[in-house]
């Protein structure tokens, strides 16, 4: 017996001697390594719209919310956040310095964050925000805020449905579904909108996503965010402690 | 596998690797500008003034984990030039294997685009493109390998 195996190749080699085996085996190897990437991807890459809801409250448990205002009435920095629904970096942002900036600074009580909802992309943008600051109404902005960011599409293509924005409302955790629909077709939303964007103009902002940091040791604007790090000086710098 | 002696540089087999060669480069290229956008934070440079292209770049798709697709582009090109760069039945399944995994992993990001995110990111499509076309001059590879083969048993 092992004087013929000794005689014929291994079952291995054989394997790798026929290029119709081993194509098979390249193919089955790829199909399978191309696969493990793309589970990957939906796991670590879009977090999945059916998390976000849980995500979110975790973000914002224990952290005081006042219609747009997020964090201790008193806390000493105070940062202003320029930013439009439909603005692809606003989403970047939010997505992935945000949740860092509301667990170094807001959490604690050192910073709170005042959003201003401008709309300059198109009409998506108004409905966008209206749908928050109707959520606002009953201190969810933020959650809602959040998840708006969380399943951003491209801008102006229609992504911004009635539907989309009840689904959203639906995820938001505590949200009053029924008075939130009703507060979102108020018109006193719309004045909101204006007072943003009158705000936007006076401070000299022209981009999203724009920061303004406000603290005793001064005041600092961040137009082009490119890392965390600009945020931390900023916060430093006007903290003045 | 067959000896290497049989898989010598041919005329055919190395125009293929030159091919293959170049198209890795162009990708590597593409790979290496969206890595550069991703850590800059800059708005890609898009045919059109399309926003696709930042729709796309800074969708949650973007990474896996904290690894920008840029930078997973960066090892596959890197790869396909590897597999270019050697000689004989190693270099060329190693192109089929990655040029198979490129093009099978761009299907699924241009599925992403269409059917997920909604836009399209002209920089992608590019790079799918050149994935197929390794991934041609990878089996053309193999078929000609496996007539080298034929011809050397005759």
């Amino acid at each position: 017996m092992s004087a013929r195996r000794k005689n014929q190749p291994s079952p291995q080699s054989a394997l790798l001697r026929s290029p119709r085996m081993l194509l098979a085996l390249i193919v089955g190897v790829a199909i399978l390594v191309a696969a493990l990437m793309a589970v990957l991807s939906q796991l670590g890459g879009a977090g999945g719209s059916s998390n976000s809801s849980e995500d979110v409250g975790k973000l914002y448990s224990g952290i005081p919310q006042n219609g747009t205002t997020l964090g201790k009435s008193g806390a000493p920095v105070t940062i202003y956040l320029y930013e439009d629904f439909q603005c692809p970096y606003c989403g970047q942002f939010s997505r992935q310095m945000f949740p860092r900036l509301v667990e170094d600074y807001v959490r604690g009580g050192q910073a709170k964050l005042i959003s201003e909802p401008l709309t300059f992309l198109g009409p998506d943008s108004v409905e966008a925000s209206k749908a928050a600051l109707a959520a606002g109404e009953q201190n969810r902005y933020w959650p809602y805020y959040s998840l708006l960011f969380e399943n951003q599409g491209e801008e102006n293509s229609g992504y911004v449905s009635t539907s989309f924005l009840e689904g959203l409302a639906k995820q938001t955790p505590g949200l009053d579904v029924g008075k939130w629909d009703a507060t979102r077709k108020e018109n006193s939303l719309e004045s909101e909108l204006y007072e943003a964007q009158a705000k936007a103009r006076s401070a000299g902002v022209n981009s999203t996503p724009t920061l303004i940091f406000s603290g005793p040791g001064g005041q600092e604007t961040i137009a082009e965010l490119r890392d965390y790090e600009q945020i931390s000086q900023a916060i430093d710098q006007v903290d003045g402690a | 596998m067959a000896p290497s002696s049989k898989a010598a540089p041919r005329g055919g087999q190395r125009a293929l690797r030159v091919g293959l060669g170049a198209l890795a480069v162009v990708g590597l290229l593409i790979s290496a500008y969206l890595t550069w956008v991703h850590y800059a934070a800059v708005a890609p440079v898009c045919v059109g003034g399309s926003g696709g292209c930042e729709t796309v770049q800074t969708s949650s798709y973007a990474t896996i984990f904290g690894v920008p697709v840029a930078v997973v582009g960066l090892v596959g090109y890197t790869g396909l030039l590897l597999s270019a760069s050697l000689r004989g039945e190693v270099g060329v399944y190693l192109g089929f294997l990655v040029a198979l995994v490129g093009t099978l992993f761009s299907a699924y990001l241009t599925y992403l685009e269409v059917f997920v995110i909604h836009a399209i990111c002209e920089w992608c499509v590019a790079s799918a493109a050149l994935m197929v076309g390794a991934l041609l001059c990878a089996t053309f590879g193999v078929l000609h390998l496996a007539k080298e083969d034929q011809a050397g048993e005759k």
